[in-house]
């Protein structure tokens, strides 16, 4: 099998796959050239992968803005305390509920699981952030979240295969839980841990909706939503807009590009870096535990 | 250790459980969720008795449908493609270049495909016209809108979709490939007896699985793609929870809106589960 030659069969296979990954590429690269181009050439819709008369004058404006660096600070620090706090709650949960010496453990698990199925719903749940003050603040957009129950499935799994003979030896030459995730487990986890960081900060990066109803001051707007109100012209009223000038007219199709790239910009970024870790990550989570 | 995670559950999963209680009360702001008077049933015969509520129904299914319909079969045959491919370079290329969409926000995906599919710039549209064909209203006709929808999903979730189907097809046995081409079996034949039904339980897994989500939708991308134009299709069971709940404030409502369709959910969850125990394939929960 793995020496077969290359048939007819195979290369028109290679081919449409080539195809499909261009289609799966082609609205980013849409995306930039249009960011790129001149504006007569954006204008009569000329613009396809490439740009047409280079110039940055859209990046220029759209970092000129103060707006844009606000909301790109929201989102850093939602990302970064986001996937902090993320990571140590699930890690905590995978690791306590993976070890078979813990009372109750299935009851916990149990506990934790069947929150996947059933939730209070949205409405409930904004009643609770809400009356535990956290409206309108950052911590709404990450707190109430925290933990997501598939990543802590697939955290737990990987946990589990890891040797208990490690852990044993540990255990009887007195180290305490703490010390044996610090110098035994989590050292055993950099990819897992390095999949479920990327999968958080993702989340967190991208979050939307969380920020459209909990959050209302202009000032702590993440940068999806700051895109959204740009993309789709809901700033048009808003005054803050006009007094720096870019409010009233509507937005250059340059300029909506340029803005969608910078924020798309830093996950590709680390996405190269990362992608090595995930598929294996994913595959632990499809064994079933 | 598991303190702080317990806390986490109890405060906000649990609490808000105690809070469906406002579906089965008439809420009051200022008596808040304890103190307001109970209803029994009059909010439910309220909310089935409003057209939009069923039409909300109607369009997730029809959505989830349609976007299963493509998704599901296109999603096999890339797995199936991807596993044949030879040159390793290529192929971890292509996957990367596939997955990559789905790390992308739905806010940017709207973004994106309004810019390709406008009516009036778009380069899709463009491209039509170059061609002699006259533009197509992607975003603001009610058919053409599905099918963008559906295209947006896809295009989004396809590659990721693959990698459960690429770890099954890992786990195929070389010997049988062997056998079956010193048999000289054709490579579509070694496809069709071999590979396929060497997968076949986690695509009926899979389906399974699959159609017991399809009263749930996600919100961002019928909210996000959707306007005014196309609302009669594009408003789904969690946008119209969203408005009504958010937008006018309507808290009882949106609440049994979401507790019917949780009810819903744990219903079809348990009939799949049974069917795809008694069909011989691993339960789903």
């Amino acid at each position: 099998m793995k020496t077969k030659k290359l048939t007819a069969g195979l290369i028109v296979n290679d081919l449409l796959l080539a195809v499909l990954a261009f289609i799966c590429i082609y609205p980013f690269l849409n995306v930039l050239a249009y960011s790129v181009s001149g504006y007569n050439a954006v204008l009569s819709g000329r613009v396809t992968f490439y740009p047409i008369d280079f110039n940055i004058d859209a990046y220029r404006q759209i970092l000129g803005k103060t707006q844009i660096w606000m909301a790109m600070k929201n989102t850093v620090i939602i990302t970064v305390a986001g996937t902090a706090l993320s990571l140590v709650l699930t890690i905590l949960a995978s690791f306590s509920l993976s070890r078979k010496d813990l009372p109750g453990r299935s009851f916990f698990t149990a506990f934790i699981l069947f929150t996947m199925y059933f939730s209070g719903g949205m409405i409930p749940t904004f009643l609770t952030v809400k009356s535990l003050g956290l409206f309108d603040t950052v911590f709404a957009l990450f707190v109430p979240q925290s933990i997501n129950v598939f990543n802590f499935i697939v955290m737990r799994t990987f946990f589990k295969n890891i040797p208990e003979s490690l852990e044993e030896a540990a255990r009887i030459d007195g180290a305490s839980y703490m010390k044996v995730l610090n110098k035994i487990i989590l050292p055993l986890s950099v990819p897992i841990i390095a999949t479920m960081g990327l999968f958080y900060a993702v989340g967190y990066w991208n979050t939307y909706f969380d920020a459209l109803i909990y959050i209302q001051k202009p000032e702590l707007y993440t940068l999806q939503l700051r895109l959204r109100s740009l993309l789709f012209g809901e700033e048009l009223n808003n005054s803050n807009a006009n007094a720096e000038g870019i409010g009233t007219q509507v937005m250059s199709q340059s300029l909506k590009m340029a803005t969608v790239a910078v924020s798309t910009i830093p996950i590709l970024i680390v996405y190269p870096w990362l992608q090595k870790y995930f598929v294996k990550g994913v595959m632990v989570g499809s064994v079933k535990g | 250790m598991l303190v702080p995670v317990i806390l986490y559950y109890v405060v906000f999963k649990y609490i808000p459980m105690y809070g469906i209680t406002i579906a089965f009360k008439n809420y009051n702001v200022f008596k808040g969720i304890t103190d307001s008077p109970w209803c029994g049933f009059e909010v439910f015969s309220k909310i089935f008795k409003s057209k939009n509520f069923w039409n909300a129904i109607r369009n997730t299914l029809v959505l989830n449908f349609a976007t299963l319909f493509v998704s599901f079969p296109l999603t096999i045959i890339v797995s199936l493609m991807l596993n044949e491919v030879r040159n390793k370079h290529f192929k971890r290329i292509t996957q990367s270049v596939l997955y990559l969409p789905h790390f992308i926000s739905w806010v940017v995906v709207a973004g994106i495909a309004t810019n390709l599919f406008s009516m009036t710039n778009g380069s899709i549209n463009r491209v039509i016209e170059n061609m002699g064909g006259s533009p197509i209203p992607f975003m603001s006709d009610h058919g053409w809108w599905i099918f963008t929808y559906v295209v947006c999903n896809v295009w989004k979730e396809i590659g990721w979709g693959t990698i459960i189907y690429l770890a099954a097809l890992t786990g195929v046995d070389e010997s049988l490939y062997e056998a079956a081409y010193l048999d000289g079996a054709t490579e579509f034949q070694r496809l069709i007896y071999i590979t396929l039904p060497s997968i076949k339980s986690v695509i009926v897994t899979m389906l399974i699985l699959q159609i017991s989500k399809m009263m749930s939708i996600g919100l961002d991308a019928p909210l996000l793609l959707g306007n005014k134009k196309v609302m009669d299709v594009s408003e789904v069971i969690s946008t119209y929870t969203y408005r009504i709940g958010i937008e006018k404030a309507k808290y009882s409502d949106s609440t049994a809106i979401g507790l019917f369709q949780s009810v819903i959910n744990i219903i079809i969850l348990f009939v799949a589960d049974k069917f795809a125990k008694a069909i011989g394939e691993d339960g789903i929960i």
